[in-house]
């Protein structure tokens, strides 16, 4: 988005209205019929209108059907990783089959393999990697990818950090890295500084970063012409935006790991918190400058560690949230919209989270209870999710609409409801179970005629 | 290094490095002769370097570009044909060495480095400048804007790569295009690496590999060069070097007149970055001192001389941070080894505040009879005939020049006789003027 001296005046309501509106009206695109366009506009309205907790015409319909396109045609998700002419192609078929119904136009969320092996990640097991072949989805290792006394480093010069330390430890191809100097030794003649590029092993890793980013190309291709091809069909993208964490989640999830981090809440409180605060302040630039780039209007964040039973509210309320409203404060004021996808339960979070205005933040809720977070939070904010994974892959059709019919009824007073699973990949949920999810919103989801 | 190091005092490692100086484990000695030699000019600047006195003055002369115009090359040759640059350097030391205690080394600036990078900080012969001049002139600007202190202390390694090196590099101006390096960290992190693909990523990358092996090369010649010629009795000068907080953020990042107007409009941030930038650049000075045999480091000073700042600024924005430079490497018993460019005469009673008898100052155009009143018996005295004495006067005010200095600045030893710049237009016989009569009055 280009900086104009009126939109510093904008309120952040404004600002988002902006964003929002470049969704509502997608530039350079020509959609295939004016139904399409049509189609395309009645659904984003729908979206936008739940987001700011407005009745839209029925409440909206979110679903992801992961790896299914590939196990329905008889394919693994082994094989759609690595041939992206078959990803493209079973999508394809799938769409063709199934968008109208779903209401939606699948785009694959497959992991990138190859570049993964590229790279030599130690970050997740994957199919044919740790994992077996018809594995569905990814498998995160968790392991102290910082150590203990490795914080000082971290908040003097973060990417220093990341590019000498952390980076070569979970990137098996940059391990040359660890042996560099801080660049920020530089001298104002060039000459030594730039021996370390002069060895082989270093320079093997620029180069592993360049086939890394040629191999993650041609995969973006594919899945950007199916991207483009949804819109012009008419179905607006619901997963676009950018992914963004709370600090705490960034430090304990791929750095220190779950344990690190919660025995530092007891040895090192203060060097958590100047941490989260210094990576705080990262994550708003990383955020903000991609979505203005990409024109983006939401951003995504999976909480982990905050969710209840994890830690007790006063360490909620100390090291999880502060940082993570700090992050989400900025963003709002942006004009980002916001989605918290609150992984596990938040019910004794729900009174503590409560302080944004009115549609800045939506919450995706796994299975915390959907009637007190309509009571305490639904006047403010968007919610959505909660139709059990379980209940999609056990479930028989009937057991699923009866089940959305409930949450509709529970969380659909007033709009600002979006019918949803609660969590992320449906990898193993039967296909007329989430047509069933549609056919709940169509059928008992109507605000108005 | 000793397995114990860590809990070596100061003067231990000092004297630890300067027993490494005297007596080099890996040299071969062409001869006895240049082996005794070699002892003998080592001890004389052992000597010096502690305030105390040697046999006699020693000599340091800064050719310059002397050796390329004797052997008809100009200065951009030098910077390109290293083959070439290394000859002339050869032949130079050949005719002059043994008459001159001096050795010449090809450290010139090297241009196919500068073409590779697109290098924007300098204009050359040949690049911004005339074939045939013979000097590297530096392009001051902004290269860090008013608004980016803050960028530099929150993540210094971003700053540099994404901002700063796009900016002083044409070839690297990819960088710019690079993701901050937290995204790579995050989660799906593998959609950052797409950028790696851009071709001008993939440019810059290239500029440094290719950048990077011709540095190698020409370091690989000065290394060799350097060795052949303490074989031959020489012992090396050369050592590590550093730079003054405040000229690192004036000459690279903000300029001179950015600084400037920093001094004004937001004191408290100079000072803060001075501090900032303080443990990285005692690092570098500390990290090439002990990779060098001499322990000195080199420290050229630009932007505290007289003219440039008040004394009152000195005191506050230039003098702190450098001062604990000086402390902390003395503290690694290294030999900070500054180079007070210009006129300092006015500083002198600020800066004989460091530890006794552990650095070098070389002077340039300050009063250096006055210096040694105000520094004598603390710091070795490093300067300073005028060039404009050694290019336009005749030997005889040469020779009076040099008895001046020996009488007054090297009376009690701790005294470096030197020319005050780079001798490229000084006559031949001024030199030998200025060598014969040192090491004839010169000896103690």
């Amino acid at each position: 988005m280009e900086e104009t001296d009126t939109s510093e005046e904008l309120t952040p309501e404004e600002k988002r209205n902006k964003r929002f509106e470049s969704w509502l009206e997608p530039l350079n695109v020509r959609f295939v019929s004016s139904e399409a366009e049509e189609a395309y506009k009645q659904r984003a309205r729908r979206f936008v209108d739940a987001y700011c907790v407005r009745e839209p015409d029925r409440v909206p319909v979110m679903v992801s059907v992961a790896t299914i396109p590939a196990y329905l045609y008889g394919s693994n998700s082994h094989a759609v990783m690595y041939d992206y002419q078959k990803m493209a192609d079973l999508w394809a078929r799938f769409n063709d089959d199934h968008a109208s119904v779903l209401e939606t136009f699948a785009i694959p969320t497959v992991v990138p393999a190859r570049v993964y092996d590229l790279l030599d990640l130690k970050l997740y097991a994957y199919a044919g990697r740790g994992l077996p072949t018809n594995a569905p989805a990814v498998q995160f290792v968790e392991d102290e990818y910082m150590k203990a006394d490795e914080y000082d480093a971290l908040i003097r010069d973060p990417s220093d950090f990341w590019i000498r330390v952390y980076l070569p430890r979970v990137y098996g191809a940059l391990e040359p890295f660890s042996s560099l100097a801080p660049f920020t030794d530089f001298v104002e003649m060039p000459g030594q500084t730039l021996a370390p590029f002069m060895r082989p092993d270093v320079q093997n890793a620029l180069q592993a970063l360049i086939d890394a980013g040629r191999e993650l190309s041609k995969r973006a291709v594919k899945v950007q012409a199916l991207a483009r091809q949804a819109i012009e069909l008419g179905y607006p993208l619901t997963t676009t935006g950018a992914f963004c964490k709370a600090p705490f989640d960034t430090l304990g999830d791929t750095m220190r790991g779950t344990r690190g981090i919660m025995m530092d809440m007891y040895r090192q409180p203060d060097k958590l918190l100047e941490a989260m605060d210094v990576i705080a302040d990262i994550s708003i630039q990383s955020a903000v400058s991609s979505l203005n780039a990409t024109k983006g209007f939401k951003a995504t964040f999976p909480l982990h560690k905050g969710a209840d039973g994890w830690m007790s509210n006063d360490q909620f309320n100390t090291f999880y949230w502060p940082s993570l409203k700090k992050v989400i404060d900025a963003l709002v004021k942006e004009g980002i919209f916001v989605v918290l996808f609150a992984e596990g339960s938040f019910n004794a979070r729900l009174e503590r989270v409560n302080e944004f205005e009115k549609g800045a933040v939506s919450w995706l809720f796994d299975r915390t209870d959907m009637a007190r977070a309509k009571q305490v939070l639904g006047e403010t904010c968007c919610i959505m999710g909660n139709v059990p994974a379980s209940l999609m892959v056990t479930g028989s059709p009937a057991n699923v609409k009866e089940y959305c019919r409930g949450l509709i009824a529970t969380c659909g007073g007033g709009g600002g409801y979006v019918l949803s699973p609660g969590s992320a990949a449906l990898d193993d949920a039967k296909l007329e179970n989430i047509k069933a999810m549609v056919d709940a919103a169509r059928e008992y989801g109507r605000y108005r005629e | 290094m000793p397995g114990d190091w860590a809990q070596w005092t100061p003067e231990q490692k000092r004297e630890w490095r300067l027993n490494n100086f005297l007596n080099p484990a890996n040299l071969q000695f062409v001869s006895e002769k240049a082996k005794s030699d070699y002892r003998v000019r080592a001890q004389r600047l052992v000597d010096v370097y502690n305030v105390k006195e040697p046999d006699r003055v020693p000599i340091n002369l800064p050719v310059g570009n002397l050796p390329y115009m004797n052997y008809g090359i100009n200065l951009r040759t030098a910077m390109y044909d290293h083959e070439k640059a290394v000859a002339a350097c050869k032949k130079f030391n050949e005719e002059y060495s043994e008459e001159l205690e001096y050795w010449a080394n090809p450290m010139v600036t090297p241009g196919r480095v500068l073409d590779l990078l697109g290098y924007k900080l300098y204009s050359w012969p040949g690049h911004g400048l005339g074939e045939n001049v013979s000097i590297v002139q530096f392009l001051e600007a902004e290269y860090m804007k008013a608004d980016e202190y803050e960028c530099l202390f929150s993540d210094p390694m971003d700053f540099v790569v994404r901002r700063y090196w796009p900016r002083i590099s044409g070839e690297l101006e990819g960088l710019a295009r690079l993701l901050p390096f937290a995204d790579f960290t995050s989660y799906m992190s593998h959609r950052s690496f797409g950028i790696f693909d851009h071709p001008e990523v993939i440019r810059a990358f290239e500029a440094i590999l290719k950048a990077g092996k011709e540095a190698v090369r020409m370091a690989d010649y000065s290394r060799r060069f350097i060795k052949s010629l303490e074989e031959e009795g020489f012992p090396s000068q050369g050592g590590g070097g550093t730079t003054a907080p405040f000229d690192f953020l004036g000459d690279t990042l903000r300029g001179t007149k950015g600084l400037m107007l920093d001094m004004y409009r937001r004191p408290e941030t100079v000072i803060k970055a001075c501090e900032f930038l303080l443990p990285i650049l005692v690092a570098r000075g500390v990290n090439s001192g002990k990779a060098s045999r001499t322990g000195l480091v080199f420290i050229p000073l630009h932007k505290g001389l007289d003219g440039f700042m008040s004394g009152e600024q000195f005191d506050r924005f230039y003098w702190p941070t450098l001062r604990e430079l000086i402390v902390s490497l003395v503290r690694e018993g290294l030999r900070p080894y500054l180079f007070w460019e210009g006129n300092c005469t006015s500083r002198l009673e600020k800066i004989k505040d460091i530890p006794e008898g552990k650095a070098v100052y070389r002077f340039e155009a300050t009063d250096v009879m006055r210096a040694k009143e105000v520094l004598r018996g603390r710091v070795c005295i490093w300067g300073s005939v005028p060039v404009s004495l050694l290019a336009t006067g005749t030997p005889e005010d040469v020779k009076a020049c040099c008895k001046k200095l020996i009488d007054h600045v090297g009376d009690d030893g701790g005294f470096i006789m030197d020319a005050s710049a780079h001798l490229t237009d000084a006559k031949p016989e001024n030199v030998r003027a200025m060598f014969d009569f040192t090491k004839d009055y010169g000896v103690y």
